[in-house]
């Protein structure tokens, strides 16, 4: 508990300076947004996290359907890491539209970029919604490992469709296809300490999701045990009485 | 000469009282549910 503590203090420690360097620091971009250009300190760690937070649960999934690996753990690390994923995702979208209105001049725009990542958006809500689906929780595992590894096949196609298609979202900053970074001094080192900060939110988030999870997956086991026992007591009661 | 603040100050605020929020809600979630264990471990 003290070491998880100790976690969350150096993560609020890690966004808070980069706030204020994100805020203060970094310079505006003369011509291109001006000050908007911070909101990207935002941005692009969202989209990081969206990738990392999907990517864990394609992975947690693909061990939940391995025989050999199975186990309910994996399971339920894959929903905390998508419910995670999801909140990440709309916040980028949000922040990405803020930054695109004095930018672009529009609020949104049907790119391939933005479409494929709403896109992903939506295929993760459903994917949320069919965890909460009635079902045993051995049919519910394996139907939400399958359709994560399905909505798994978006991700690659957000990331490379700047790439692949003419769109008015740019080039990757750092992952481009050239590998030229295009990003140096306060403002690359704020993009690092940001996607660093929010990494660290994310594997805090993800901890106290799963134990959240667990806790109540036990909480229902009892319950239905406990149901069970009721309802075993009172059949033998009826057995007694007749006699 | 407008530099844009107002949607830097609008994705910040949104930004931090989402992820805040979330953080919250999951507390109480998880403070409620570990709270219930010995209750139920009792009967």
């Amino acid at each position: 508990m003290t070491l998880k503590r100790g976690f969350l203090a150096l993560t609020l420690l890690a966004l808070g300076a980069t706030a204020v360097l994100a805020l203060w620091v970094t310079p505006p971009r003369e011509n291109e947004g001006w000050d908007a250009v911070r909101l990207l300190y935002l941005h692009v760690p969202c989209a990081w996290i969206a990738y990392l937070a999907f990517g864990i649960t394609a992975v947690a999934s693909l061990l939940y359907l391995v025989p050999r690996t199975r186990h309910p753990s994996w399971d339920l690390l894959a929903g905390a890491s998508a419910e995670v994923g999801v909140i990440f995702t709309a916040l980028m979208l949000i922040v990405g539209s803020l930054w695109g209105r004095p930018t672009w001049g529009t609020w949104w725009a049907w790119d391939a970029r933005l479409t494929t990542t709403a896109i992903m958006f939506f295929l993760y809500l459903g994917y949320l919604a069919l965890r909460r689906s009635g079902a045993t929780v051995a049919e519910r595992g394996k139907r939400c490992a399958i359709a994560a590894l399905i909505a798994f096949a978006d991700v690659p196609i957000v990331h490379f469709s700047v790439t692949w298609w003419q769109t008015l979202h740019q080039q990757g900053t750092v992952f481009n296809p050239k590998l030229d970074v295009q990003i140096d001094g306060s403002m690359a080192f704020t993009l690092v300490l940001a996607v660093a900060a929010f990494t660290m939110l994310y594997g805090y988030f993800v901890m106290e999701r799963f134990e959240l999870a667990q806790l109540e997956e036990g909480r229902e086991e009892r319950e239905l045990q406990l149901a069970i026992a009721e309802r075993v007591r009172a059949e033998r009661r009826e057995q007694v009485v007749p006699a | 000469m407008s530099h844009n603040w107002n949607y830097v100050v609008a994705g910040y605020a949104i930004v931090t009282a989402s992820l805040a929020g979330y953080g919250v809600w999951l507390r109480v979630k998880l403070r409620r549910a570990r709270r219930s264990l010995p209750e139920e471990s009792g009967d």
